[in-house]
């Protein structure tokens, strides 16, 4: 036998028990839903017996809600994406300069990163509650008048981004950071020769050499802002209204509620489909980067 | 010549002065909520409920004591840490030889390294609901077995990836000595290999803990009350009428602490954890 056939032999001997559980636990589930959402099976009604075509996904789009929480999601992600980028890269501009005591910056900004979600939200709620929280408090000091922070349907979205920007931005600075770290210093030497201003250094030397990373770390917070189900689950349970019904808490209501599995399995491929594009342009931006170095 | 580093000189310190401001200010906004929740778990009822806020009071552990007493939080700590630990110690073994293969031998290409890193990147939401029928008809609802397994469908393929990243690392011709003096492969993969990744596979499998300590979805449909875990007692706590906020905030602080902890021990690896392995 060629070393060839028995590095590939035992390249499969290798992957194939880890292999098994992904197949067990992700895939077969997986193909699971995606059977259930083209027949009628449901919690009342546990067979594949009827077969639908397209019908559960024609439901859901005519559903309004449906609609509605497409718009939140996209908007949320958007919105969120957006600002933790700018204020991300700020910080790690700030943290990048030659300074005493980044140790404990750096320390202090992973502590959002490994706090569960839940206990994030929790804090939050606490904090601000109308009469019993503290950020009301803080408010009137300024002679502000108390918000309705989770009770508005106007206040209420932007809640959930300001607690998810609390939350999230530390992974941008971290990220930005590593890549600003890692830059490499000639450019900047030869720069400072020629005599150009901060300005010009950030325009022309920082931006295009970090494009790789701000691709990256855009990519992989907006892929997780997708995911975004249990902020929205602590702090406002999709509402007042349907303000806040992020497209992950529709499904899951729609399940849990609804009793509709066919149809929320449809749901549940929409968003699969979304995350699969944004996953692709992941895909490209790091065999981008693997290909610089 | 002299005036201009003088004038140099002058901004950079300003620099530095707004640099520090700023990043203080930012640094506060981060920690005050903390602070506030473990100043909450100390307080009694009356302080905890006291707008404007006391800021000098005699802390007690009441909140702490009723948490075990009348909460019963033991349980929900306890089921927090046996399923992320066991979630943990089954997939390193599993993601370690799937990483060793992927990294030595390119086994599937890289379409199947990449569809592993895409089954990472999946919405919970949408396997989490097939998973949940399929425990239901397999009768494992409410059962720490099902989480643990349900909870192998995201570790897995990240700790397979953070992996790869530290298998690069270790030159293969330490193995290949191993097997010229007569060690199988397995022989030296266990022997020789895993020894020297022990660092990298140590914080990738507190990361792995610390995802699966966190994990709230999976964990609010598979379980209910006596197999919960620490995420979703939270949750239960808040929705309680006439909840004891002192005693939540203790409840936050046994979720939270923990894991601060535990991120300083692996603060080098954060950023590949963040981006499994793509940066380093």
């Amino acid at each position: 036998m060629t070393i060839e056939k028995l590095n590939k032999r035992a390249g499969i001997f290798f992957f194939l028990p880890a292999g098994i559980v992904i197949i067990g636990i992700i895939v077969y589930p997986l193909l699971f839903s995606l059977v259930t959402s083209f027949t009628s099976y449901g919690f009342l009604n546990p067979f594949f017996n009827q077969f639908l075509w397209f019908e559960n996904y024609g439901t859901i789009f005519h559903d309004i809600y449906f609609w509605n929480s497409l718009w939140v999601i996209f908007k949320f992600v958007f919105v969120v994406v957006t600002l933790e980028f700018l204020l991300g890269f700020s910080v790690a501009l700030l943290l990048n300069r030659k300074i005493k005591g980044k140790g404990i910056f750096y320390t202090i900004l992973t502590i959002p990163m490994v706090m569960a979600p839940v206990a994030v939200a929790l804090i939050w709620r606490v904090f601000l509650h109308p009469e019993l929280g503290i950020a009301n408090y803080f408010l009137s000091l300024f002679k502000i008048r108390p918000v309705n922070w989770l009770g508005s349907s106007k206040v209420a979205f932007w809640t959930v981004v300001m607690v998810d920007i609390w939350q999230q931005v530390s992974f941008m600075i971290l990220i930005l950071l590593a890549g600003l770290v890692s830059l490499p210093s000639d450019p900047y030497e030869a720069a400072a020769i020629d005599g150009a201003s901060t300005i010009q250094r950030f325009l022309y030397i920082t931006l295009p050499l970090m494009k790789p990373v701000i691709v990256v770390a855009v990519l992989l917070r907006t892929i997780f802002g997708f995911r975004t189900f249990d902020l929205v689950y602590i702090l406002t349970r999709g509402g007042p209204g349907v303000t806040t019904d992020v497209m992950s808490y529709y499904i899951y209501r729609r399940t849990f509620m609804g009793l509709s599995l066919a149809e929320s399995s449809a749901a549940s491929y929409i968003l699969l489909l979304i995350n699969m594009i944004v996953v692709v342009f992941l895909y490209r931006a790091l065999r981008m980067q693997r290909e610089v170095e | 010549m002299v005036m201009k580093t003088r004038s140099v000189k002058k901004t950079r310190i300003l620099a530095d002065a707004a640099t520090y401001i700023l990043l203080s200010i930012f640094s506060l906004i981060i920690l005050l909520p903390v602070i506030w929740i473990i100043r909450l778990s100390f307080t009694t009822k009356y302080i905890a409920y006291q707008v404007p806020p006391v800021w000098f009071f005699k802390p007690i552990l009441d909140n702490y004591r009723s948490l075990f007493i009348d909460y019963g939080f033991e349980r929900f700590f306890f089921n927090s840490i046996v399923v992320a630990i066991v979630a943990t110690v089954i997939a390193i073994p599993l993601a370690f030889f799937a990483a060793y293969a992927f990294n030595r031998f390119n086994t599937g290409g890289r379409s199947l390294q990449f569809g592993i890193l895409g089954l990472q990147m999946l919405p919970p939401i949408v396997l989490s609901i097939p998973i949940f029928v399929l425990m239901k008809t397999m009768n494992l609802l409410n059962t720490r077995g099902g989480l643990i397994a349900s909870y192998l469908s995201f570790n897995l393929p990240f700790l397979i990836w953070m992996l790869m990243g530290f298998l690069d690392g270790i030159p293969r011709e330490l193995e290949e000595a191993a097997m010229i003096d007569g060690a199988s492969r397995l022989q030296s993969v266990i022997r020789i290999v895993f020894p020297l990744a022990t660092p990298g596979v140590m914080a990738a499998g507190i990361l792995s803990f610390i995802l699966c300590w966190n994990e709230f979805l999976f964990a609010l449909m598979l379980t209910a009350e006596k197999t919960s875990t620490v995420p979703i007692a939270l949750a239960a706590m808040q929705t309680e009428r006439g909840v004891m906020l002192g005693t939540l905030a203790a409840a936050m602080c046994f979720a939270i602490i923990p894991m601060l902890v535990l991120s300083i021990a692996i603060q080098k690896y954060m950023i590949r954890g963040l981006t499994f392995g793509a940066l380093k």
